[in-house]
């Protein structure tokens, strides 16, 4: 899995360096290629109206061929520095645009988009319909969603994103009623699906396939933030997405108002306010491997130039830290044996979840008097147990005090992998809790 | 004609049913969808508590709603639809409060339906994804449940309807059960086919699918003929308010923030021929009691005003 900056409010592309060197310096040298940077909605609305003024920042919006040059500070200085590319996203319009004659000139955006992005060597550019805000993905009373006048604005991009072996990703939207957001085009999984197999099916008539397989041309960017906006299931959203889900634009709002704000910082009473539960089981179960593009930009602007630096820093860890919950089980099955380091709750949601398809020898616990016990249809035994395993037995820590834990485990000088596992987003859960005091379940009497 | 209803909570009184039923037709009500919920409140079920309500039996239960059939029949309104009290199912509560729920106030809510000769009957899905997994798997408890139900309902010619719901993370309100119409015509079908009757049929809450951003037209025009009946109000798009349509606005140009377009282009594409039902008890807590005449009033012409508009 990919982890992936944004660059709005982190790099300047006129003045590219320092955000550059920023960057970099979190460990995160992957950014999205983002054309709105050069190209804004806001500028994009006023273009060709009587009072439009034109200056360097009208330049892409007036011109698309311009797009190259004003990105090319920012391109230049990234690969010399070690920054990559892997995914970009071409200008678009506001979801309460009042401007329903882009339809060319996002057209000719989106070229351009695409030509620059071959010449990057980015795999992926994500592309908003124009006038996103309007409608749904299929026309008014439509069965077939290629009725619709996007289709054709996607099919037009084809033949020159098979030229530059650059897949388009569309993007789940919402659309705009009187301020408040609700489900706009590809915003429903299902007909999301569809038109994205539809797509390919007559790209690949029309323009023949790359590699024989069917997702050559068209892929899907699931964009967390709408699907909040928008109260989805986002287990449902990912699953019956699955693989076509290329790219995850990862963002925190209220849900209610728009905004990119860093994961976890939307809270109420101590809550999230996005379904992170949800997200992560639908991304664990379909495997997802893609693009994790990190978006915060809201949070970014809002911060000090002086704390910026410690910002990103957070950013990508945030970013590692989905990348390892989502891939939990792959982490899991990477070791041909395993023991447990912990015997409550979390020992008792790793047997509920994964015990069957990932059984452990046994489990262990600092506490004596479950030494010898059976827990959850495990052994439960001493730490001093570790010391007779294979080196290759990993020993995973099912309990909230990894770092006590695993420096303990240092201590004894195990030469064993010692690996943090973690039950905040399982697949299922247990109505009730484990008290750790009298060993008894919530309820029990 | 299009039947416009209202909820009998807040309106309707155990001590004088006439009155209330009088006043609704007054305002111009023709229907009214009967708040059997109001007998044993979801608040009380969440905090274990449960009264003894639904103690009596069927024959009790009938004299107890005698007075209200009564009342209604003589005011010439129609109990067009009912809510069963909910959840029917808690997790988290003890087995005997979900013993309770199962095999006494659902097949007596069935009963008092039949008993009101309403044809349709509202409950709630289990909300159990969280526990499970997924919805799909939820689903299938709710769906057991519905068995249960069914060969009364077949019997007593009652259809059941799902409706959809929201949760909450957090505070924030996002989908709950029912919410995807795919899903909820491919059960419906297949469960009316099972029993061979139309024992299951759709609840569309507009307030619910305005909490999480539904698109309405597409999910009436989803729905079609398996929509049997509304629950009609209005919310800022954030809170699960129960407020008159047409109401809440959030931009300076002061346009409804609720999609009513699209809700009215749905029904009439589907050629919806049910009730006009509003579930907005809480406006007439909300309104001076002196007012409430003008108030149910006011509720009644704007579902005269959507019934033309379809």
């Amino acid at each position: 899995m990919q982890i992936i900056s944004i660059i709005r409010s982190i790099i300047d592309p006129n003045r590219p360096r320092q955000g550059i060197t920023d960057l970099l310096r979190s460990g995160c040298d992957n950014a999205l290629l983002d054309f709105a940077a050069v190209c804004p909605p806001d500028i994009l609305e006023k273009v060709g109206k009587s009072d439009f003024k034109s200056t360097r920042y009208t330049a892409a919006a007036e011109d698309p061929k311009q797009l190259g040059g004003l990105m090319r500070g920012l391109t230049e200085q990234g690969r010399a520095a070690g920054l990559t590319f892997p995914i970009a996203k071409a200008p678009y319009t506001a979801v309460d645009t009042k401007r329903n004659d882009l339809t060319d000139r996002l057209l000719a955006l989106a070229l351009e988009c695409i030509k620059i992005c071959g010449a990057q060597g980015c795999s992926y550019l994500i592309v908003r319909p124009p006038m996103a805000a309007v409608g749904p993905t299929a026309k008014e009373g439509s069965d077939d969603p290629l009725e619709d006048a996007y289709s054709g604005f996607y099919l037009t991009l084809a033949r020159t994103a098979r030229e530059n072996r650059v897949t388009i990703l569309l993007e789940n939207q919402c659309r705009d009623i009187g301020g408040h957001l609700v489900r706009g085009f590809c915003a429903e999984e299902r007909e999301a699906a569809v038109l994205v197999d539809e797509l390919n099916r007559l790209a690949a008539e029309r323009y023949g396939s790359w590699t024989g397989q069917q997702d050559d041309y068209f892929g899907f960017c699931m964009n967390v933030g709408i699907c909040n906006l928008c109260g989805q299931n986002m287990y449902d959203f990912a699953t019956a997405l699955g693989d076509r889900i290329k790219a995850v634009i990862l963002r925190d709002c209220d849900g209610s108002s728009d905004a990119s704000q860093l994961s976890f910082t939307c809270v109420k009473k101590g809550q999230p306010q996005t379904d992170w539960l949800n997200l992560i089981r639908g991304l664990r179960r379909i495997r997802f491997d893609g693009c994790l593009i990190m978006d915060y930009a809201d949070t970014a602007a809002a911060c000090s130039p002086i704390l910026k630096p410690q910002l990103l820093a957070l950013a990508k860890a945030q970013g590692d830290y989905f990348a390892w919950q989502i891939g939990m089980e792959r982490m899991l099955a990477q070791y041909s044996s395993r023991v447990l380091f912990g015997a409550g709750n979390m020992c008792r949601n790793y047997m509920k979840n994964y015990g069957e398809a990932y059984p452990p020898l046994f489990t262990c616990d600092n506490n004596k008097s479950l030494w010898d016990t059976d827990f959850c249809g495990l052994t439960v035994r001493s730490p001093e147990a570790l010391r007779s395993l294979p080196s290759d037995c990993a020993i995973f820590i099912c309990n909230i005090y990894y770092r006590e834990i695993e420096a303990q485990l240092k201590d004894m000088g195990l030469p064993n992998p010692i690996v943090y596992f973690n039950d905040e987003y399982m697949p299922t859960f247990y109505v009730d809790r484990l008290d750790a005091v009298t060993r008894k379940y919530d309820g029990q009497v | 004609m299009t039947g416009i209803g209202v909820q009998t909570k807040n309106v309707i009184s155990d001590e004088n049913p006439q009155d209330g039923f009088r006043l609704l037709k007054q305002a111009g009500f023709s229907d009214v969808d009967f708040s059997l919920n109001g007998y044993l409140l979801n608040t009380d079920l969440y905090r274990n508590s449960l009264n003894q309500f639904f103690d009596r039996s069927a024959a009790e239960l009938e004299a107890y709603f005698t007075p209200h059939k009564r009342a209604a029949k003589e005011a010439g309104i129609s109990i067009s639809q009912m809510h069963m009290p909910y959840p029917a199912y808690i997790p988290t509560a003890k087995k005997e409060v979900n013993e309770y729920l199962w095999n006494e106030v659902a097949p007596k809510s069935m009963q008092v339906c039949h008993f009101l000769e309403c044809p349709y009957i509202v409950i709630h899905g289990f909300k159990l994804a969280r526990y499970l997994g997924s919805e799909d798997a939820e689903w299938e408890r709710t769906e057991r449940f519905l068995d249960h139900l069914a060969p009364t309902a077949k019997e007593m010619g009652i259809t059941v309807c799902i409706e959809n719901l929201y949760d909450n993370v957090g505070g924030h309100l996002v989908e709950g059960p029912c919410c995807n119409v795919h899903k909820a015509v491919a059960r419906i079908d297949g469960f009316n086919e099972r029993y061979g009757a139309e024992v299951l049929g759709f609840c569309f809450d507009t307030g619910h699918a305005n909490l999480v951003g539904i698109d309405f037209e597409r999910f009436l025009n989803g729905l079609g003929p398996r929509l049997k009946v509304l629950h009609i109000h209005d919310n800022d798009g954030i809170s699960d308010l129960h407020q008159i349509p047409f109401t809440f606005t959030k931009t300076r140009e002061n346009r409804p923030s609720t999609d009513w377009e699209g809700f009215i282009r749905g029904l009439r594409s589907i050629g919806y021929q049910g009730t006009l039902s509003f579930e907005t008890a809480p406006v007439l807590s909300a309104f001076p009691e002196s007012m409430k005449p003008e108030v149910l009033g006011f509720i009644a012409r704007i579902g005269q005003y959507f019934a033309d508009a379809i």
